[in-house]
């Protein structure tokens, strides 16, 4: 469900499949355990493979960024699909934390 | 017009999210909807459904219905559960209200089906259930060749 690399003070979590109520339980846990565990200074989430997100990834997402702002880390949000796009800029997500390439 | 409809009982388990979203985007992906609006239509489910299965009921002894209609040009997704219902449903549907903000509830729900869907009607008694009904006109169909 989730893959991460590290390096250079920089944590990359790869999330993949589809993130609702019930997936977002279990990967709140494991991406936060990364993010103590590692203390990045930059934190990139990556959403390539993400192939289904509603509105309960949108608080995945601004849960993480709170945490990171405590820790002093910057937090990109990577590679979200058109549909997914559309669902971040609803909310109130700061948008400078998500950069699409 | 002859309407099309098909119906799921659940337990307001979930575990069962993910079989009413994909069950209920199935049948209407029969109209060749295009992709990304059948997305769309995927996601609105989403919403009603973990509204229904996440605050309805404290424990996971209750009872969810969805049902999905195709009529012409038209869809409807009806989610109905028989839990403690939403005292004040227009501060319910406000951007960013959420009654779960300790669990990261981003509280867009309703934002997102009332961006995605054409109608959003939502019916609810406390103590008796909420039933929330979508529609939206099919716009574009993909060639089906």
């Amino acid at each position: 469900m989730v893959n991460y690399n590290y390096e250079n003070n920089k944590l990359e979590i790869f999330l993949n499949g589809e993130i609702d109520i019930k997936s977002c339980k279990a990967l709140r846990g494991i991406i936060d355990g990364y993010i103590m565990k590692y203390g990045p200074e930059e934190f990139v989430l990556d959403l390539s493979e993400v192939t289904f997100m509603d509105s309960s990834g949108i608080g995945l997402i601004i849960g993480r960024y709170n945490l990171l702002k405590l820790l002093g880390a910057k937090m990109t949000v990577i590679n979200a699909s058109e549909n997914i796009k559309r669902i971040i800029e609803l909310s109130n997500i700061k948008m400078e934390c998500v950069r699409y390439e | 017009m002859s309407k099309k409809y098909i119906k799921i009982e659940t337990q307001a388990n979930i575990e069962n999210l993910a079989p009413i979203r994909l069950c209920l985007s199935t049948f209407f992906s029969n109209l060749n909807i295009h992709v990304d609006e059948l997305v769309d239509i995927k996601t609105a489910i989403s919403e009603a459904v973990s509204n229904a299965i996440d605050h309805a009921y404290d424990k996971d002894n209750g009872k969810v219905i969805a049902i999905g209609e195709i009529e012409g040009d038209f869809i409807h997704i009806i989610v109905q559960d028989f839990g403690k219902g939403i005292e004040d449903i227009s501060l319910a549907m406000t951007p960013t209200y959420t009654t779960k903000a300790e669990e990261e509830h981003a509280g867009m729900g309703f934002t997102i089906m009332e961006s995605f869907m054409d109608e959003v009607i939502v019916d609810s008694k406390v103590d008796e259930g909420t039933t929330i009904t979508l529609t939206r006109r099919i716009r574009q169909r993909q060639s089906n060749i």
